[in-house]
C-alpha cells in the first residue's frame, strides 16, 4: 500500500516543488533589456524590489488591504457563523450549502456582480438617485473601497464555515451557565464564546489573510488601473515586461511576507483572544 | 436585550447579503433587455444566452474548461484517493511531511505556483523542443495539482469514519485483499470519492490564478476569457456566461448532496 503514495507525491514534487526551486534560482539571475535573462548569482532583484518606492507602495497597499479585509471579515463572519452553528432547524444543511455556494462560483463571476452593483449606472447608484439621496452618480467602482468590499465578499464564506465549525464544538451549557449567573449576552460572547472560539478565529484569519494577500481578479477588476496590489504586479513582470528574475523575486517576497505575517499575526491574535 | 438581538439579526442578514447578492445580481442582469446595463431594465429577455454562445471565446473557453476539468478530475481523484489510502493504512516513514506535501498546492498561493509552473513549462519547452504553455496537457497537468489536495482531504476524512471491522470480516471469510478493496472498501468510500470529484471539477473549472499564464491563443479557459472581457466591459452577455457557470456549480452541488451530505464534508 505504501507504494500508492508515489504517483501523487511525484506529481506534486514535479509540478510544484521543482518549479518553485527553479523559480528561486531564476530570481537570482541578472536581467538586461537586450538578452532578457543572464545567468548570475545576485541579490539585485530582491534589493531593487525592496528599495523601489513604487513596489514599497504596492506592498504597503497589499498589506493594508489584507489586514483590513481580515479584520472586517472576522467581525462580519462571527454573527453569521454563530447563527449557523446554533441553528437547529431542518434548514441547517441547506444554509451550509448556501454558504459554500458563492465560494465555489469563483472570483471572476462575483467580481462581475460587484461591477453591476457599484458601477456608475449600477444598482447602488440607481437606488441612491431613485430615492433622491443623490443627484449624480457617485464614483464607487475603481476605488480602494470597492476592492475591499469585493475581497471581503469573496473570503467571507471561508471565515463563516471555519468559525461555525469551531462554535459548534462549544457546549451550549457553557453559555447557559454564564447567562444563569447573570452575564448579559455581550458578556457571554466576550468572556465565554470568543475565548473558546479562538482556534477558529486564528485558523480562519490565517486562511483569509493568505487569500487577501494574493488576490488577483478582485483588484484587477474592481480597483482600476491606478490601484496596484502584489499579485497583479507579479503577473505583469511575466506577461507584459518579461523580466523573469524580477518577477520571480517579487513572487518570493510576496510569499515570504505572507508567511511572516501569518506566523506573527496568529501568535499575537491567539494570545490576545485567550487573555 | 432586544436591541442586541436586533443588531445580531441585522449582522447575520448583512453578511449573507454580501456573500450572495453579487451572484444573484449576475443572474438577474443576464436577463436584462438593454445591452448597456442600467436600472431598472425596460424588460427581460433570454437573447443574451444565444449571443454568449455565438462568441467564440466563450464557446471554446467553455469547451476547454469542461475538458480540462474532466481530465484533471479523472486523473487526479484516483491519484489522490490512492495517496489517502496509503497515508491512512500503511506505515510509511515521514507521514506528516508527505501529508503536508500533498496539501501543498492548497497552501502555496496561486500567483506563486502559477508563475513557477509557467517558468518550468518554458524550460521543458526548451528541452523537448515542443510547446507546453498553451496546450491541453500543460493545462491538465496544472489542474491535476489542484485536484490532489482536495481529494486527499475529503477521502482521508471519509476513511477516518470507516469501520475496519467490516473489511476484517470480509478478509476472514476468505476474500483476497483486492476483492476486499473492490467489494468493501471502495463502496464504503463512495460518498467521499463523489465529493472529491465534485470539488476537483469545480476547483479546476473556476480556477484563474494558476491558469492565467498557461493559456495560449485559442486555448483560453472560461474564467480567463471572462476576465479578459470584463477588463473592458460588463454586459448581459458576460452575465449570461457567468450564469451558466453558476448553474453548473449549483447543479453539481445538488447532485453531490444526494450522495453525501456536503455540510459534513467541509
Amino acid at each position: 500500500m505504501a507504494i500508492f503514495i508515489l504517483p501523487a507525491g511525484l506529481l506534486v514534487c514535479t509540478l510544484l516543488i521543482a518549479p518553485m526551486l527553479m523559480m528561486a534560482r531564476i530570481s537570482l539571475n541578472h536581467y538586461d533589456a537586450m538578452s532578457l535573462m543572464v545567468e548570475a548569482l545576485t541579490a539585485e532583484n530582491y534589493l531593487r524590489a525592496v528599495a523601489d518606492p513604487y513596489y514599497q507602495r504596492v506592498l504597503a497597499t497589499t498589506l493594508g488591504v489584507a489586514v483590513g479585509c481580515t479584520l472586517v471579515t472576522v467581525l462580519l463572519a462571527f454573527p453569521a457563523a454563530y447563527w449557523l452553528a446554533r441553528m437547529e432547524s431542518k434548514w441547517k444543511s441547506a444554509v451550509t450549502i448556501l454558504t459554500m455556494f458563492p465560494l465555489l462560483v469563483g472570483n471572476v463571476v462575483r467580481s462581475a456582480g460587484w461591477i453591476a452593483l457599484l458601477g456608475n449606472e449600477g444598482l447602488v447608484n440607481a437606488a441612491l438617485q431613485g430615492v433622491g439621496l443623490s443627484d449624480h452618480s457617485i464614483q464607487l467602482l475603481y476605488t480602494p473601497g470597492a476592492v475591499i468590499v469585493g475581497i471581503v465578499g469573496v473570503v467571507l464564506p471561508y471565515m463563516v464555515l471555519t468559525l461555525s465549525a469551531v462554535i459548534e464544538g462549544i457546549p451550549r451549557q457553557a453559555e447557559e451557565a454564564a447567562a444563569n449567573l447573570g452575564a448579559r449576552p455581550l458578556t457571554v460572547f466576550r468572556r465565554v464564546i470568543l475565548p473558546l472560539a479562538t482556534p477558529g478565529v486564528v485558523a480562519g484569519s490565517v486562511l483569509v489573510f493568505i487569500l487577501c494577500m494574493n488576490a488577483y481578479a478582485t483588484p484587477v477588476l474592481l480597483g482600476g488601473p491606478q490601484f496596484q496590489m502584489m499579485a497583479p504586479a507579479v503577473y505583469d513582470q511575466f506577461s507584459r515586461v518579461s523580466n523573469w528574475p524580477f518577477g520571480a523575486s517579487l513572487a518570493f517576497i510576496l510569499l515570504a511576507v505572507t508567511i511572516l505575517m501569518t506566523v506573527v499575526g496568529s501568535s499575537i491574535l491567539g494570545r490576545k483572544l485567550r487573555a | 436585550m432586544t436591541a442586541t438581538r436586533l443588531a445580531f439579526r441585522g449582522a447575520v442578514v448583512f453578511t449573507y447579503l454580501l456573500m450572495l447578492v453579487p451572484v444573484v445580481m449576475v443572474m438577474l442582469i443576464s436577463l436584462f433587455n438593454e445591452e448597456i446595463v442600467s436600472f431598472p431594465p425596460s424588460g427581460f429577455t433570454l437573447h443574451w444566452y444565444a449571443n454568449a454562445w455565438a462568441r467564440s471565446e466563450f464557446a471554446t473557453g467553455f469547451a476547454i474548461s469542461v475538458q480540462v476539468a474532466l481530465m484533471a478530475t479523472v486523473i487526479g481523484v484516483p491519484l489522490g484517493t490512492a495517496a489517502a489510502l496509503s497515508l491512512a493504512r500503511s506505515s510509511i516513514p515521514a507521514k506528516g511531511a508527505i501529508g503536508t506535501l500533498l496539501l501543498g498546492p492548497l497552501a502555496v498561493p496561486g500567483v506563486v505556483a502559477g508563475t513557477a509552473l509557467y517558468l518550468f513549462y518554458l524550460k521543458i519547452e526548451n528541452g523537448l523542443d515542443q510547446d507546453v504553455v498553451g496546450t491541453m496537457p500543460g493545462l491538465v497537468g496544472a489542474h491535476i495539482l489542484l485536484t490532489i489536495p482536495w481529494t486527499v482531504r475529503v477521502v482521508t476524512a471519509s476513511l477516518q469514519g470507516l469501520d475496519r471491522v467490516v473489511e476484517e470480516a470480509a478478509a476472514n471469510l476468505g476474500a483476497r485483499p483486492w476483492t476486499v478493496f473492490r467489494r468493501v472498501t471502495l463502496p464504503m468510500l463512495r460518498p467521499g470519492i463523489v465529493a472529491a470529484c465534485m470539488f476537483s471539477f469545480i476547483q479546476s473549472f473556476e480556477n484563474l490564478e494558476l491558469t492565467l499564464l498557461l493559456v495560449g491563443p485559442g486555448k483560453t479557459t472560461l474564467p480567463v476569457a471572462m476576465l479578459n472581457y470584463l477588463e473592458f466591459r460588463m454586459d448581459p452577455t458576460l452575465a449570461a456566461v457567468a450564469t451558466i457557470q453558476i448553474l453548473i456549480v449549483a447543479a453539481l452541488m445538488v447532485v453531490t448532496d444526494r450522495f453525501v451530505k456536503l455540510s459534513r464534508v467541509v
